[in-house]
């Protein structure tokens, strides 16, 4: 089976799914996430694909099952806190085991290796641990290209490179943030133009290995729900306080001279921590490029905005 | 009645926005003050004396004062983006200017979100709570996304908590009869709310009345003078008379049009007659259960944006039913992505405007009155 994810709010632990990425799709809904239409696209034309699991996080994922629920397959909103508590763990965890539960049902398997699962991604975000340590001294296009190809695949085949190409010191310190960078040519166009991206908080990066291990010794869906939630906050979780906070923190000691903020258009959540975000980077006289991509498919108009970027960083 | 009716509405007006003229002129308001959404348990806050105010209805208030585009434009500058709900970019223009059509409200200390309305409110809440540096909570309910059980116990302790949060807040233990008193007005109020909104298919009853009337079930369910002014707004619309029926009957699917003098698009819709609308059912929260518990985890879990698609097609059809109309305008609001798909699956002709609640320039009126056209059209051929 084949279910196609958006975030990484969803837990890898119980059964393999595709990462989203990028689809060409013809749906086109106004004043809806473009990132959310594609993934609507992919679900409904692509025939490889049984079934999806997104999170109900945002207005865009919140009324997505609407969109599915006539692709006559497997689709599953997750409910996901929007609160960090032991309470909210104790309910995520029941949440996941029912997500366990309704695949089993749907597909008429039995699952039986999410302790094993849970080790091998402990195992996985701690190899790209290592490597984000290193994040200045490799081309981070090469790095997220590596995280990408590793996503798509199933888990146990799941593998970063470890050569990468070095990258030279010269150019400017920049720190990425945003929702899933479908456009890894983006970054390598940031490259080109000197910009050297030393550190970020994007979902299958930064986030992503910040979740802390699974205790497989402990209450397992319960141990899942809290490294999930233990994880670097995604706007969409309620924490603007501890997101500004964290990444600042990061920006000061790796002395960032610039931030890319990437959204895509109509993404609320991102939309309101730009507004935040902007005003703490302005009194620390930081330097701030959006880019609201319309797509997934939409990088032309980003290449110019990054080159002007890059002249006003000289 | 006339005279009582609009005695009841200024002194629950007078009551809501006292503070706000207060805090205009540099006053501090004496107690503890919460902004909260539009689907907060308020009945708990309101057994403890904490005062609260709604930025959405504000913001409502604010575009029919017609002094919308200046704050939408300062919040954008500010770096909020226009594609964000207008409720926030109005509100929060209010903000940074100060120039409110009521001044604005007592600052909080302490900001409540609910998510059992949309997701967008909470990530405006967080953008307030910075702003302030004050406490934020969010409430989050399930809806019927889980099995109940796990839901009413994850609700139920966070109702728990909040009610410890709000106690120390305000320095005061809740008083549980006080609550219960508190969620029975609720109650009331929806009741008589209900049986008002029976009238809008039967008489020659003004839409617009109902769109501003509904503002009391909002900011004031649980007050005790609610239900007595829908008591007697119901009397009076009693003795109207019945509708003709000329006009074809139309359901406004969506919500109302705040920048509007009429509430919705009048002037477009002269052949037509509004025999009902999603938006006044919203707030008809049903409180069933044996105690507060129970009681606040249905009315708050189950709120109709909170509901599954299958659950709000049955509900919308059954009001529509209901209600004899034959076709709707739909809203595809571009500040409420959650509401325009609930007529995803309902079966009748329907014109669907691109349009904004709060943005008086975001509709084109042009394409609007071809396609309200093209709905006449339809009925006529149909």
């Amino acid at each position: 089976m084949k279910l196609l994810a958006m975030s990484g709010l969803i837990p890898e632990q119980i059964c393999d799914v595709v990462r989203f990425t990028q689809y060409a799709g013809e749906r086109n809904l106004p004043h809806y996430c473009g990132y959310a239409s594609d993934f609507i696209s992919q679900v409904m034309q692509d025939n490889r694909i049984d079934g999806a699991v997104f999170p109900k996080s945002c207005d865009s994922t919140r009324i997505m099952k609407s969109y599915l629920e006539k692709a006559g397959k497997f689709i599953y909103p997750m409910p996901v806190p929007t609160r960090r508590d032991g309470a909210a763990r104790d309910y995520f965890a029941s949440v996941i085991a029912d997500y366990q539960s309704k695949i089993e049902d749907y597909f008429g398997i039995a699952i039986r290796d999410v302790k094993e699962r849970s080790q091998l991604i402990n195992a996985r975000n701690e190899q790209v641990r290592t490597l984000y340590r290193e994040i200045e001294g490799i081309s981070f296009a090469d790095y997220l290209e590596s995280i990408h190809e590793m996503l798509k695949k199933p888990l146990r085949e799941q593998k970063m490179r470890t050569s990468f190409q070095a990258k030279g010191m010269s150019g400017h310190r920049i720190f990425l943030i945003g929702s899933f960078l479908s456009h890894v040519s983006l970054v390598r166009r940031m490259e080109d133009y000197g910009l050297t991206v030393v550190g970020d908080n994007l979902p299958e990066s930064g986030r992503m290995l910040s979740a802390p291990p699974v205790n497989v010794g402990g209450d397992l869906y319960r141990e899942i729900a809290g490294s999930i939630l233990g994880a670097r906050v995604s706007p969409t979780q309620n924490a603007m306080k501890q997101i500004l906070a964290e990444d600042l923190e990061e920006i000061r000691q790796k002395e960032i001279e610039g931030v890319i903020f990437l959204t895509q258009k109509y993404c609320e959540p991102y939309d309101f921590l730009y507004a935040v975000y902007k005003k703490a980077l302005e009194g620390r006289s930081i330097p701030v490029l959006k880019i609201s991509l319309s797509d997934t498919g939409d990088a032309d108009k980003a290449e110019l905005m990054l080159e002007a970027f890059a002249d006003t960083l000289m | 009645m006339a005279q009582s009716i609009v005695r009841l509405q200024s002194k629950l007006m007078k009551e809501y926005y006292q503070d706000f003229s207060k805090y205009a002129r540099g006053k501090e308001p004496e107690g503890k003050v919460a902004w909260v959404t539009a689907f907060t348990p308020v009945e708990i806050l309101e057994a403890l004396g904490i005062s609260y105010y709604y930025p959405e209805s504000y913001a409502a208030v604010i575009a029919a004062s017609g002094k919308e585009q200046e704050f939408l434009a300062s919040s954008e500058r500010e770096g909020l983006s226009g594609d964000c709900c207008s409720y926030a970019g109005c509100f929060n223009g209010c903000l940074e200017t100060g120039g409110g059509p009521r001044g604005v409200p007592p600052k909080p200390d302490v900001l409540i979100a609910t998510n059992n309305q949309c997701n967008t409110l909470p990530g405006w809440w967080n953008v307030l709570s910075i702003r302030y540096q004050v406490p934020l909570i969010v409430l989050d309910y399930p809806g019927e996304a889980v099995e109940e059980r796990a839901a009413f116990s994850y609700v139920t302790r966070q109702h728990e908590d909040f009610i410890g949060r709000m106690e120390a807040l305000s320095g005061r233990r809740l008083d549980k009869k006080l609550l219960a008193g508190r969620i029975e007005n609720s109650k009331k109020s929806i009741a008589a709310w209900q049986a008002v909104l029976r009238y809008l298919p039967q008489k020659d009853v003004s839409p617009t009345l109902l769109f501003d009337d509904i503002n009391f079930l909002i900011t004031a369910r649980c007050k005790e003078e609610t239900s007595e002014l829908y008591r007697r707004i119901g009397a009076d619309l009693e003795t109207k008379p019945d509708a003709t029926k000329e006009r074809i009957p139309l359901f406004w699917l969506g919500y109302p049009l705040w920048y509007h003098p009429a509430r919705y698009l009048s002037e477009l819709l002269r052949e037509y007659r509004i025999v009902g609308a999603n938006y006044l059912t919203w707030w008809n929260l049903d409180y069933s259960g044996t105690d507060p518990w129970e009681q606040l985890f249905a009315a708050y879990n189950y709120t109709f944006l909170n509901l599954s698609q299958k659950t709000r097609t049955r509900r919308l059809s059954g009001f529509i039913k209901d209600s004899g109309a034959a076709c709707a305008v739909t809203l595809h609001n571009k500040s409420c992505k959650c509401d325009f798909v609930s007529s995803r699956d309902i079966e009748i002709p329907q014109a669907e405007l691109e349009i904004d609640m709060i943005d008086r320039n975001f509709l084109n009126p042009q394409k609007a009155k071809r396609q309200l056209e093209r709905l006449r059209e339809a009925l006529c051929t149909g």
